[in-house]
C-alpha cells in the first residue's frame, strides 16, 4: 500500500520537477529534487512512471520561440526573452514572459535605486537620496505589475487556467501587500498544481497572522478537494505551524509521519531543528543540525539560522569555524554574509556587522533576518534611527518576525515615544503571545502614559506566563521579582494597598529563588516601613536589618527603620 | 475660328473645363464607361444598414443625365482646333511644372481666345509660381472673368493666400450666392468637386481666420452638404472641432453621398471613422471592420489613424502608441499622427523617442507648428517649464489656429500654478475650438484649483452641454460636488463616469481618480465599507497617488474603530511620503485612540487562549530548557544582551536623559559599601 503511494508520489515529483525547471522556477524545482531524493529508495532501481499530459497545439506551435526565450533567460536577457514571447498563445509561454518581465522589473528597481529600495513599497531608509527621479523610476516599474496582472487577469477570463499565472499574480498581489487577493490566488494555483513549493512559501508569507492562519487552513480542509489530502498540504501545515511558534504535539505527529515517508529528506530535518530552536532546546537543534551538515555538507541555506543560534549558545570557536567554512563554500551568499556578521557581532565589531549584514541584504534584499539583526547592531551603536529604519525594513518584509516588532518598540521607547511603543509591543505581542518580555514591555508602556488598569492586566499576564513556565513539580511559586515589583508599585498608585502588599511580598519572597537584586530589597524596604507603620516592629526589624543592597539613601532609610523598630520593640 | 469653351456653373469643377478632359473624351469612345453606374444605385449601397436617414435623389440624377451625355459625345467628334492644342500644350507644361511655358503660352491661349477660362488657367499658372496677387489680378481684370464661377473663385483664393480676409469675403459674397437654386439637388456631372462647395469651403475659412467660428462652420458644413467629396470642408470640420461630438454625428447622416457616385459607401464609411469616438463606438467600430475587410484598407494610414484617435481616448496609451508607431513607420512625417504619437510618448515617458521625433522634425520641417509642438512637449517631458512654453508659444506664432500649442502652452502655466495666465490661455483655446469640451473642461479644473467653485462648476457644465460622456469630466463634476457636500449628487455624476469609463482601459489615471474620489464621496456618505471597496481597487492597480488614499482608508478605519489596521496602513502611507502631515497627523491621533480600546486587550486575550495548549505543551520541558540556557528563554540573544529588559530600557532612556546624575548615584553607593 505504502509503496503504491511511494511510487506515485516518486512520478509526480519527478514531473514537478523538470516541469518547474522547465518554466525557470528554479527553487521549486530544487525543493521537488530534493523531496524526490529523499524518499526511501526502492529495492530495485526501477522505472519512474510519470505521466505528462499532451500537449496542446498552442503550445506545440509555440514551442520553438518558447525555447529561445529560455535561452535568453539563461543568458540574463530578459527583455529579449519578453519580446520574443510575444503573441505565444500558449498559458505557459505567456508565464515564461510575465515571469521575465517580473524579473526585469526587480532588476531595473534595484539597479536604478542603488539597491536600496523595495518595489511595491517604500523608497529607501538607509542612505536617504531623496531623488523624485526614482520614485517615478519605481511608479514606472510598478505600472508594469499592473500590466502583468491584467494580462493574467485577461487569460483567465477567456476560460483558461493556468497554475503557474496564478501563482505569479500571487507574488506580485503579495509584494503589492494585498494579501487575500494572493490567496485566492496562491490557492488556485496550488488546486492545479501542488507541488510547487515556492507558491506554498507565498502562501505561508501572505499570512500575517495566526487566526487568518488557522482559518485559512480549516478553509483548505473543508473544501474537499484533493488539496487536504496532498502530502504537500502535510508540509505547508508543518512549516506554518512552525513559523508561529505553535509547538504542539500535532505538529509533531504529521512532521513525524512525514519524515517516515521522507527519511532522507533534510528540509524536514530543518523543520525538526527549527521546532527545537523555537523550543529553546538547543543542544538538541544543535545535533540535529550538525546531523543535517554531515549528510550534505555543501549545504548554505539556513545555515545562517544555526549561526544565530550558536551565537545565543555564546560557542564561539564553533560560529568562527562556520565563518570560515561558509565563506570557503561561497562567500556571495547572503547566508554567508549573515553568518560572518553574526561573528563579527560576536566579537563586538558591530560596524564590520553592519558591513556584513548591509552586503547580504544587497544580495539578496528580501533576506529575512539581516534586517532584524543589522536594527540589534544599530542599537548597539546606540543609532536609534538607523535602528529603526532596519527594523522598519524588516518587519515590512516579514511582519511576522516578533523580534522586530520589539525592536522597533524599544526604540521608541528609547526616544520617548510612549505611543508608537505600545503599538509595536501590541504587535509583538500578537505574534508571540506567551513571551512576558512582551507583556512587561506593554505594561510599562501603559504605565508611562498613566494607563495604570491596562499596565497592571499586562503585567498579571506575564506574571501567569511567568508562573506556568517556573512552577515546579512540588508546586513552589515562583516568579521574576521585578514584574511583581512593578505590579506592586502601580498598585500602590492606584491606592490599592491590599494588591502592594501582595505584591510587595511576593517579590520579596523570591529572594531566594533568584537572589537579592534591586527589586526584591526595594520591595523588601517597602515591607519593612509597612511593618513600621502598622506597629508590627518585630516585623519590620526583620525586614530591615540586614538590608544592604540598594543605593546608599535606601540603605540609610533601612537603617533607620531597623533602629525605630528596635526601639520601639525595647519599650 | 477659336472655338469658345463651355461656361462652368456653380455645380462643375475644374474637370470640366479642363483641356486634358476635354480632349480624353475621345478615348471614352474606345471604353466607354458603364452608364448603369450611374444611372442606377449599386444595389444596397442606397439602403445600407449603416444611416436610414438618407436622401434619395435619384430621380434628380436620372433627369439631368442624358443631355450631359449627349453633349459630350458632340464634342469627341470634333477635332481639335489651334487653340485647343496650345492649351493641352499649356496645361501638360502646368503639370510638369514648366512655369515658363505654361505662363507663356497660356497668355498667348488668352490672347487668342479671352475665354475667361484661360484666364483661370493661366491665373492657375502664376498661383503655381506664388505671384498671388497678379493672378488676382487677372481675374479681376475683365468683368466677363468675374462673372466666371472659376475665376471668382480663384480670385478669393488668392485673396485669402494674400490673408486680405475682407476683401476674399466681398468677392465670395457673405454668404452662399445658390443657396435658393437648387436646394444642392443637382448632381455634378464631372466627377470633380463643385465650385460652390468650395466656394463655400473658402467663405469658412476666411470666417475661420476672421475669429468667426460659428459661421465658419455653417460655411463648411454647407460646403460638405453642397458636395460630400469636399473634404477640405469636412477635415477642417472634424480636425477643428467645430462641432460637438453629438453635432458630428448628426451632421454626418444628413450628408449627400451620392456626390461620390459610386463610392458613396466608401466615402461614408471613411467619414465616419474620423468622427468623435467619444459617441457611438459601436458604429465606429463597425466602420472600421467593414473597412478592412470590404475594401481592404485595413493597413491604410487614415483607417489606423481613426484607430489609433480611439485608442487614445480610451487611454490605451500602449495600444496608441504600437498604431501611431506603425503609421509612422510608413509615412515618417504624417503630420496628422504626430499629436498622438507626442501625447502617447509624453504619457508613458517616451523621453528619449520625443527628443528623437523632435529632432527629426526640426531638421525637416523647421517650418511646421507641429515640429515646434513636438520640442515644447519633450521639455514638458523633462519638467522644464519655461523651455516648453517658449517652444509652445512658437508653434502658435506659427498657426495661430493651432489648438494643441494652445492647450500646451496653457499646461505650462497650470504645472506652474499660474492659475491665472493659465485660464487666458485656456479661454483662448476655448475660443478657437468651440466644439470640444477640452478647453472648458481645465478651465473648470483651473477654477476648481483655485476653489472658485461657482465659476469652476458653470465651466464645467459648459462643457457637460458639449460632451457628456467624458468620463474625466464626469470625474470633474463629481469632484465640485464632493466640494459643494453635494454628496448624491457626486456620486451620481460619478457612477455615471464609471459608465463612461467602461470602455477605458483600467490601467489609466482617469480611471483610478474616478474609483479615488467615489471612494472620497463613499467616505463622506458614511458608506465605510464602500469607500474602503472603492480604495482597494484602486490600489490593486495603481501605486500612484498611493499615501492620500491609504490616508484616507487609515480614517476610515480609525472610524470604524479597527485601529490596528488604521495604524498599519497609515504607516505604509508614510513610508512613501514621510513627510506627509495629514497621515502623519491621523497617525498621531490613531495611536491616541489605540491606547484607550480594549480592542488589543480582547484580541489578545483570544491569542492567548489560542496559545495555552503550547504554553502547557511546554511546561514538562520548561524545567530542562531553563537549566540549559543560562540565557533563560530568550530567542535571540541580541535581545536579551543589548536591552536586558524593559526596565533598562526604561533606564537607559533615563541614563541618556541625565547621564551624569545616574553616575554619582553610583558613587554614592561605592562609598558606603568601602565604609
Amino acid at each position: 500500500m505504502g509503496e503504491t503511494r511511494n511510487e506515485k508520489l516518486r512520478g509526480d515529483l519527478f514531473y514537478a520537477s523538470t516541469l518547474l525547471s522547465e518554466l525557470h522556477l528554479f527553487q521549486a524545482a530544487k525543493w521537488c529534487a530534493e523531496a524526490l531524493n529523499g524518499l526511501q529508495e526502492p529495492d530495485s532501481p526501477i522505472d519512474i512512471p510519470i505521466d505528462v499530459p499532451t500537449q496542446s497545439p498552442q503550445e506545440l506551435a509555440d514551442r520553438p520561440r518558447v525555447l529561445l526565450a529560455k535561452t535568453y533567460m539563461n543568458c540574463k536577457e530578459f527583455d529579449r526573452a519578453a519580446h520574443v514571447l510575444k503573441g505565444c498563445q500558449s498559458g505557459n509561454a505567456l508565464f515564461l514572459r510575465l515571469y521575465s518581465i517580473l524579473i526585469l522589473v526587480d532588476k531595473k528597481a534595484t539597479e536604478e535605486t542603488d539597491g536600496s529600495i523595495n518595489i511595491g513599497t517604500f523608497n529607501e531608509i538607509i542612505e536617504p537620496d531623496g531623488e523624485t527621479n526614482d520614485k517615478e523610476v519605481v511608479s514606472g516599474l510598478n505600472t508594469r505589475l499592473s500590466k502583468i496582472l491584467q494580462e493574467i487577469d485577461a487569460f483567465h477570463t477567456s476560460g483558461q487556467e493556468n497554475a503557474f499565472l496564478s501563482y505569479l499574480s500571487g507574488v506580485i498581489y503579495n509584494k503589492k501587500k494585498k494579501y487575500t487577493l494572493a490567496q485566492n490566488c496562491l490557492f488556485s494555483s496550488l488546486k492545479l498544481f501542488p507541488y510547487n513549493w515556492s507558491c506554498w512559501q507565498e502562501l505561508i508569507a501572505s499570512l500575517n497572522l495566526l487566526d487568518d492562519a488557522l482559518e485559512f487552513m480549516n478553509k483548505i480542509k473543508s473544501s474537499k478537494s484533493s488539496l487536504s489530502g496532498n502530502v504537500m498540504f502535510q508540509f505547508f501545515e508543518v512549516v506554518i505551524l512552525q513559523e508561529f511558534y505553535q509547538l504542539l504535539i500535532p505538529l509533531s505527529d504529521s512532521l513525524g509521519s512525514l519524515i517516515s515517508i521522507f527519511p532522507k529528506f533534510n528540509f524536514l530535518k530543518v523543520q525538526q531543528f527549527l521546532i527545537a530552536y523555537h523550543n529553546l532546546d538547543y543542544f538538541q537543534a544543535e545535533s540535529i543540525f550538525d546531523k543535517i551538515l554531515v549528510d550534505d555538507p555543501l549545504r548554505l541555506d539556513d545555515l545562517d539560522t544555526y549561526s544565530n543560534m550558536l551565537y545565543v549558545m555564546e560557542k564561539r570557536s564553533k560560529l568562527s569555524f562556520l565563518a570560515q567554512f561558509a565563506s570557503t563554500i561561497d562567500k556571495f551568499r547572503p547566508e554567508t554574509c549573515c553568518i560572518i556578521a553574526n561573528y563579527h557581532s560576536m566579537k563586538c565589531e558591530h560596524g564590520k556587522a553592519i558591513m556584513y549584514y548591509k552586503r547580504a541584504l544587497t544580495l539578496n534584499k528580501n533576506c529575512l533576518s539581516a534586517w532584524t539583526l543589522m536594527g540589534h547592531e544599530f542599537v548597539e551603536l546606540k543609532n536609534s534611527h538607523a535602528a529603526i529604519e532596519s527594523y522598519r525594513r524588516a518587519v515590512d518584509t516579514n511582519p511576522k518576525d516578533f523580534r522586530a516588532w520589539y525592536g522597533l518598540g524599544q526604540a521608541y521607547e528609547v526616544l520617548d515615544m510612549h505611543l508608537y511603543a505600545l503599538y509595536y509591543y501590541q504587535r509583538a505581542t500578537n505574534l508571540q503571545p506567551l513571551d512576558k518580555r512582551m507583556w512587561q514591555a506593554i505594561g510599562n508602556c501603559y504605565e508611562k502614559i498613566d494607563k495604570f488598569e491596562e499596565a497592571i492586566k499586562s503585567f498579571e499576564k506575564a506574571l501567569t506566563i511567568d508562573s506556568y513556565n517556573n512552577e515546579d513539580n512540588d508546586g513552589v511559586f515562583s516568579t521574576e521579582p521585578h514584574i511583581c515589583y512593578r505590579l506592586a508599585t502601580i498598585s500602590e498608585k492606584l491606592g490599592r494597598t491590599g494588591d502592594t502588599y501582595k505584591y510587595m511580598k511576593l517579590c520579596s519572597d523570591q529572594e531566594y529563588e533568584w537572589g537579592i537584586s534591586d527589586a526584591t530589597s526595594k520591595a523588601r524596604l517597602w515591607l519593612a516601613r509597612n511593618a513600621l507603620d502598622n506597629n508590627r516592629f518585630e516585623e519590620a526589624y526583620e525586614l530591615a536589618k540586614d538590608l544592604n543592597h540598594n543605593n546608599a539613601h535606601d540603605i540609610e532609610e533601612a537603617r533607620s527603620i531597623a533602629r525605630d523598630a528596635r526601639n520601639r520593640m525595647s519599650k | 475660328m477659336v472655338h469658345n469653351q463651355k461656361t462652368p456653373s456653380q455645380h462643375n469643377s475644374t474637370l470640366f473645363i479642363s483641356p486634358m478632359v476635354n480632349n480624353r473624351r475621345q478615348d471614352l469612345f474606345i471604353t466607354p464607361p458603364n452608364p448603369a453606374s450611374t444611372l442606377f444605385d449599386t444595389p444596397g449601397s442606397n439602403h445600407s444598414l449603416f444611416f436610414n436617414l438618407e436622401r434619395v435623389n435619384g430621380e434628380a440624377n436620372a433627369s439631368t443625365e442624358p443631355p450631359q451625355q449627349h453633349s459630350r459625345l458632340s464634342t469627341v467628334l470634333e477635332p481639335l482646333t489651334q487653340a485647343e492644342k496650345l492649351r493641352l500644350w499649356r496645361h501638360d507644361a502646368l503639370m510638369q511644372h514648366h512655369y515658363k511655358t505654361a505662363e507663356f503660352i497660356g497668355d498667348k491661349v488668352l490672347a487668342l481666345t479671352d475665354d475667361p477660362n484661360d484666364a483661370f488657367w493661366l491665373a492657375q499658372v502664376y498661383i503655381n509660381n506664388g505671384s498671388y496677387l497678379r493672378a488676382k489680378l487677372l481675374l479681376t481684370s475683365k468683368p466677363e472673368f468675374e462673372k466666371s464661377v472659376s475665376c471668382r473663385y480663384l480670385a478669393s483664393l488668392c485673396l485669402v493666400k494674400l490673408e486680405l480676409w475682407e476683401d476674399a469675403l466681398d468677392l465670395v459674397g457673405e454668404s452662399n450666392p445658390f443657396r435658393k437654386d437648387d436646394n444642392y439637388q443637382v448632381r455634378n456631372a464631372d466627377g470633380g468637386i463643385k465650385l460652390e462647395a468650395s466656394m463655400c469651403y473658402l467663405r469658412g475659412l476666411i470666417y475661420a481666420n476672421q475669429n468667426n467660428f460659428e459661421k465658419a462652420k455653417e460655411c463648411y458644413k454647407e460646403a460638405v452638404l453642397v458636395d460630400v467629396k469636399c473634404f477640405e470642408a469636412f477635415n477642417e470640420l472634424i480636425s477643428n472641432n467645430l462641432m460637438t461630438p453629438s453635432e458630428e454625428w448628426e451632421f454626418i447622416t444628413t450628408l449627400n453621398y451620392r456626390d461620390a457616385d459610386d463610392n458613396d459607401e466608401l466615402i461614408k464609411l471613411l467619414y465616419t471613422s474620423k468622427l468623435s469616438k467619444y459617441l457611438n463606438i459601436a458604429k465606429f467600430n463597425e466602420a472600421e471592420t467593414i473597412l478592412k475587410e470590404e475594401y481592404e484598407l485595413g493597413e491604410n494610414c487614415d483607417i489606423l489613424l481613426s484607430k489609433a484617435d480611439y485608442y487614445y481616448i480610451q487611454c490605451s496609451f500602449d495600444e496608441c502608441l504600437v498604431v501611431c508607431e506603425k503609421i509612422l513607420s510608413m509615412d515618417q512625417f504624417n503630420f496628422d499622427v504626430i499629436p498622438n504619437y507626442l501625447s502617447c510618448l509624453y504619457e508613458l515617458g517616451g523621453k528619449n523617442k520625443l527628443f528623437l521625433k523632435a529632432h527629426q522634425l526640426a531638421e525637416n520641417h523647421a517650418n511646421n507648428p507641429m515640429t515646434w509642438l513636438a520640442i515644447g512637449i519633450y521639455y514638458l517631458s523633462i519638467n522644464k517649464i519655461i523651455e516648453a512654453r517658449k517652444f509652445f508659444s512658437k508653434a502658435t506664432l506659427l498657426n495661430p489656429n493651432f489648438g494643441h500649442a494652445w492647450i500646451g502652452f496653457a499646461h505650462t502655466f497650470a504645472a506652474e500654478g499660474e492659475h491665472e495666465q493659465a485660464i487666458s490661455a485656456y479661454a483662448f483655446a476655448a475660443r478657437l475650438f468651440p466644439g470640444t469640451h477640452l478647453p472648458n473642461l481645465f478651465l473648470g479644473m483651473q477654477h476648481l484649483q483655485m476653489s472658485n467653485l461657482n465659476l469652476a462648476e458653470e465651466y464645467l457644465l459648459a462643457s457637460y452641454q458639449i460632451c457628456s460622456s467624458d468620463p474625466l469630466l464626469l470625474n470633474e463634476l463629481g469632484v465640485i460636488n464632493f466640494h459643494k457636500n453635494n454628496l448624491m449628487k457626486a456620486e451620481l455624476f460619478l457612477q455615471e463616469a464609471l459608465g463612461a469609463a467602461k470602455y477605458l482601459n483600467s490601467d489609466s489615471k482617469t480611471w483610478i481618480s474616478i474609483h479615488t474620489n467615489l471612494g472620497h464621496v463613499y467616505r463622506r456618505g458614511s458608506q465605510p465599507y464602500k469607500a474602503l471597496d472603492c480604495f482597494n481597487q484602486v490600489l490593486k492597480i495603481s501605486n500612484r497617488n498611493d499615501c492620500n488614499i491609504l490616508s484616507a482608508m487609515g480614517l476610515i478605519y480609525l472610524k470604524l474603530g479597527n485601529y490596528f489596521r488604521a495604524i498599519d496602513i497609515l504607516h505604509d502611507a508614510l513610508a512613501i511620503s514621510p513627510s506627509d502631515p495629514v497621515a502623519s497627523d491621523l497617525l498621531k491621533r490613531t495611536l491616541e485612540a489605540n491606547t484607550s480600546s480594549d480592542l488589543f486587550a480582547n484580541h489578545s486575550d483570544r491569542i492567548f487562549q489560542l496559545n495555552l495548549p503550547t504554553l502547557q505543551h511546554k511546561k514538562p520541558s520548561a524545567k530542562k530548557s531553563k537549566f540549559l540556557t543560562p540565557l533563560t528563554n530568550k530567542t535571540k540573544a541580541h535581545l536579551s544582551e543589548h536591552e536586558h529588559s524593559v526596565d533598562d530600557v526604561h533606564a537607559a532612556a533615563n541614563a541618556l536623559l541625565k547621564g551624569e546624575e545616574s553616575s554619582d548615584d553610583d558613587d554614592e553607593v561605592m562609598d558606603i559599601e568601602s565604609d
